[in-house]
């Protein structure tokens, strides 16, 4: 298994637990952490979280999986998590999930074969403004037509080649 | 105190009380799932609903969450709460499979009656249902996950109220699961609550899985045997074999809960070894004949020797009316009164209950509604588990525990641990060591609203308990009592104490010596109970005759020349005094026999045609020394005399099962002053401590096989410095030597255990069974076995 967190983050992190009350609060951060550096977050990081905030692999599980934005399973690299909620659904969100679907050739849950991208239908991405709306990584876009997601998909396949 | 109107009728509830609490009173079942007494109303399943007609706030609310007001009125009918309701059930029934008919849950399933009730009869949902993976909870508790409705209790009650880490909600939305991180055993001592509490069948116990449908099952409110506290329970069973316990509700003592010992412990019942037939010299006989055999063997030993030469042994074990006869025996034989507890140190610390203590008794209630408990020389989780569960209540509502204890003690919630040795606590409780401790301690249960000390009868023996009933005492001001709670071995200790007669700590040089020549022992066994086994072993086997009375195989049953079998406390009716001296009486669920499962092997038993019961003959004990009376008085009637007769017992006959219980009344004789000689008896630098372990250590449920995978196996656990010391590692196999013998067990470390003490468990069945808790610890020294 691949290193989850780097001997430095882990002393960071020590020192930050040492210095709060509730060392719980943490939880999503040590998790993200994680995400970041491995792409998602294994059994094994979940394990090591529970390990370094003294609490049970249980209890940092009960976390993991109540936000869909932690990943528990593989992920391609840039997984999109595309609107599924009533806003979008009006602005034309359906259509453009279709549009994505056919494009990447995967459904809802899938990773595309070249490993990049994993679609996930997310309810209300908090963006209703910019509907229909996408985010990848920590950026939303929006609002978006098939053109401008060819567009951004094309910019982060040639992304990933560089 | 607010009066209001539901469904047309008044009811007056206490302030705070919800809509709920109130209609319950009137006996008006709102539909219901997530609330539960025990863990109170979260308004998450929205079944509950009514109209409020008349109140600040009308309209259709939910009941669990809608304070009662004075004049409100209420309909829980009207055709808007009913359509909800029964909405509410037809969304939960959308994903709850349709697999009553094979489900573990059908006929006792809330979900069954509750969607009934909600007038939900017929689906309309078309659509697939939502699956999941289950997992493997362990060997107590099966997970069907499908079945879920998402009310929370099982989460409520595991990790909320039982302080459990390792079971919980995970997920979101349509994929919420309760289960664990990984698949494996349940690790709370408390886990078999969640299948009491899961109102459908997700949760069931796998040990008694397809065994029995609610109404084929024989059931009956009794009392666990399993220690001192006497929580109430439901065991239940069908073909002779007891097959599940489930936890019975006493407000006053174990609340709706019980723990896993309690629960999975009753495999004695249905043991293969247990003694079935009355047996005189070595051969099969009728009761009749056995109880014949041993009045002519008593009254011969008697004629000839004198009634000094008999000797009696009752316990904590059997019931109160059993023990009340065999005293009356003895009275009629005018030979010396029974002794009631073997052990001379307990029988001390039982005395102090049942004398000094009695006017200061904490209810285990009152401990989970205590704001300061401190707890001298016991470790809950072993000697008394619902206990801990209290103390986790003390800590959820703001409170404070502190422990003193030599052993390495955990509790489901956060606690102050002082590892003092079991001389330090003492000497600690006489003032005369650990001052700033104690003044500290002192301090603080003095500004305390509701205190409550906690004495284990084991570590602090007589004298302790007398210490800690000064202590009480002296913390009472004029608006309450400073309460205790003590912790006594048996389950009847407190009812065979009240019985006790003055001190006889010479029964085994009685034996010895040869004056005693027939002793009778009631659900007692010298061998295992004595502190001195070996030399009591050696006493017994040169008595003339030794006549028992039990349930259990035991050293005294294998010797005995004269044996009659009795029934288990699930056989048979009678009455428990726990350790705050409130009488339960509990019913007969079963009657006695080998169980099918026994008798076939698991095929068709076999097919003979006899016109009794295979193994139907034990009685209880009660019965059994009424005949050997000539005592023709009815349960009843038995304990009417009682009552007139020993007036700490005013009540006893008005005792229903499944009741709340009464208190003894409080002793009305001086005390009986302690020798303080023990505090300052314990030196050298190594000592051995022999305790009560969580599973094995009291002498049913070592024989219940569900059990063992919580079993620990023997080991000794001393501070990692001690270990050091002598060059020996954790995990290495060492030798143990003592007065009592040498052993070889696997050596652990622990940091909270104080130093100069090894801890070792005492498991009957096993040869460590020599070391008998409850004494003062004694001399040994640890060393690597020879390269
Ligand atoms: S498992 Fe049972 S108790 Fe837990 S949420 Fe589901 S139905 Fe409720
Ligand atoms: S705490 Fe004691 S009496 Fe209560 S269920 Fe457990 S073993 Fe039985
Ligand atoms: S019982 Fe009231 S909302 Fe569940």
């Amino acid at each position: 298994m691949a290193e989850l967190l780097t001997a430095e983050q882990i002393d960071q992190f020590r020192a930050h637990i040492a210095h709060i009350e509730h060392p719980r609060e943490l939880i999503i951060d040590l998790l993200r952490a994680v995400q970041d550096k491995h792409g998602w977050v294994p059994d094994e990081g979940v394990e090591l979280v529970a390990g370094l905030l003294g609490l049970t692999p249980l209890e940092v599980e009960e976390i993991a999986t109540f936000y869909y934005k932690i990943y528990r399973r593989p992920v391609g690299r840039y997984p999109i998590h595309i609107c599924d909620s009533i806003c979008c659904w009006s602005r034309g969100g359906e259509a453009l999930a279709e549009h994505l679907q056919k494009s990447l050739d995967i459904a809802p849950g899938e990773t595309s074969a070249d490993g990049l991208f994993t679609l996930l239908p997310t309810c209300c991405l908090g963006v209703c403004g910019r509907a229909p709306a996408m985010m990848i990584g920590r950026e939303s876009y929006g609002p978006l037509n098939n053109e401008d997601v060819d567009r951004v998909l094309a910019e982060l396949r040639q992304e990933a080649q560089a | 105190m607010p009066t209001l109107t539901i469904d047309n009728q008044q009811v007056t509830v206490p302030d705070g009380n919800t809509v709920f609490e109130a209609a319950e009173q009137l006996g008006i079942v709102v539909p219901h799932f997530c609330y539960h007494h025990a863990l109170g109303a979260v308004g998450a399943c929205r079944m509950c609903a009514v109209t409020v007609v008349e109140g600040s706030m009308p309209g259709m609310k939910m009941s669990c969450m809608t304070p009662a007001e004075e004049g409100m009125v209420v309909e829980t009918g009207t055709a808007q709460a009913e359509g909800f309701r029964e909405h509410v059930g037809e969304w939960l029934m959308t994903n709850h499979p349709h697999d009553c008919p094979v489900c573990d849950e059908g006929g006792e399933c809330q979900l069954q009656e509750m969607t009934i009730a909600s007038g939900h009869g017929l689906r309309n949902y078309r659509g697939n249902k939502r699956t999941y993976q289950n997992q493997d909870l362990g060997p107590y508790v099966a997970q069907e996950m499908n079945r879920c409705i998402q009310c929370y209790r099982c989460v409520r009650t595991y990790q909320d109220y039982c302080g459990g880490r390792d079971f919980g909600a995970m997920g979101s939305r349509q994929r919420v699961f309760f289960g664990r991180f990984r698949d494996g055993m349940l690790e709370s001592d408390f886990s078999g609550n969640i299948v009491d509490v899961c109102p459908t069948g997700v949760l069931t116990d796998k040990t008694f899985r397809f065994k029995t449908r609610l109404w084929d099952l024989e059931q009956a409110p009794s009392i666990c045997p399993h220690c001192s506290l006497g929580c109430a329970t439901v065991p239940g069973g069908r073909y002779r074999e007891l097959q599940r316990v489930v936890s019975g509700v006493n407000l006053q003592t174990n609340g709706h809960f019980i723990c896993d010992r309690g629960r999975f412990g009753s495999g004695y019942v249905n043991h293969p070894a247990r003694p079935r037939h009355a047996r005189a010299g070595g051969s099969r006989v009728s009761v009749t004949d056995a109880v014949d055999s041993l009045l002519r063997r008593i009254s011969e030993t008697v004629s000839q020797h004198g009634p000094e030469a008999v000797a009696m042994v009752g316990s904590g074990r059997a019931s109160l009316e059993a023990n009340l006869l065999l005293r009356q025996w003895a009275a009629e034989l005018n030979c010396p009164p029974p002794v009631f507890e073997l052990h001379p140190r307990r029988a001390r610390a039982i005395r102090q209950t049942v004398g000094t203590l009695s006017d200061h008794l904490a209810s285990l209630r009152q401990v989970r509604k205590s704001d300061l408990v401190v707890v001298f020389g016991a470790d809950p989780l072993a000697e008394a588990p619902m206990l801990a569960l209290a103390l986790r209540q003390v800590v959820r509502a703001g409170g404070r525990v502190v422990v003193l204890d030599p052993r390495p003690v955990e509790l489901p919630c956060e606690f102050e641990h002082h590892p003092l040795t079991q001389e330090k606590i003492l000497c600690l409780l006489a003032g005369n060591c650990e001052k700033e401790l104690f003044n500290r301690l002192l301090q603080d249960l003095m500004a305390a609203r509701r205190p409550v000390l906690v004495g284990g009868g084991d570590l602090l023996g007589g004298v302790g308990l007398q210490l800690l009933g000064h202590l009480t005492e002296s913390c009472d001001n004029d608006d309450r009592y400073c309460l205790v709670h003590p912790l006594l071995p048996q389950a009847n200790s407190f009812g065979a104490g009240l019985l006790e007669g003055p001190e006889q700590t010479d029964l085994l040089e009685r034996l010895e010596s040869g004056r005693v020549r027939a002793l009778i022992c009631l659900e007692s066994d010298p061998c295992s109970e004595h502190p001195e086994a070996g030399r009591m072993q050696l006493a017994i086997s040169r008595l003339d005759y030794l006549a028992v009375f039990d349930y259990l195989p035991t050293h005294a049953t294998k010797r005995a020349d004269l044996l009659l079998p009795t029934t288990t406390p699930v056989e048979g009716d009678g009455v428990f005094i726990n350790n705050e001296g409130r009488m339960q009486a509990f019913a007969r669920v079963l009657q006695p026999g080998v169980p099918l499962a026994v008798t076939g092997q698991g095929n068709h038993p076999p097919r003979e045609f006899v016109p009794a019961t295979p193994g139907c003959h034990p009685r209880p004990a009660w019965q059994l020394l009424q005949q050997v009376l000539g005592d023709e008085r009815t349960l009843h009637g038995l304990r009417q005399a009682a009552a007139e007769h020993e007036s700490r017992l005013e009540g006893l006959s008005d005792l229903q099962p499944g009741g709340e219980g009464l208190r003894v009344m409080p002793s009305s004789q001086a005390p009986v002053e302690e020798s303080t000689v023990e505090i300052w008896s314990q030196d050298g630098d190594l000592r051995l401590l022999p305790v009560q372990v969580r599973y094995g250590s009291d002498h049913a449920s070592c024989l219940s096989d569900k059990l063992t995978p919580r079993m620990t196996g023997p080991q000794l656990i001393v501070h990692p410095q001690e270990a050091e010391k002598r060059q020996l590692k954790a995990g290495e196999t060492v030798l143990l030597k003592t007065a009592q013998g040498t052993f070889r067990f696997p050596l652990a470390c622990d940091e909270r255990v104080v130093r100069g003490r090894v801890i070792v468990p005492c498991l009957p069945g096993t040869p460590l069974e020599i070391l008998v808790p409850g004494g003062l610890s004694l001399p040994c020294e640890i060393e690597g076995e020879a390269p």
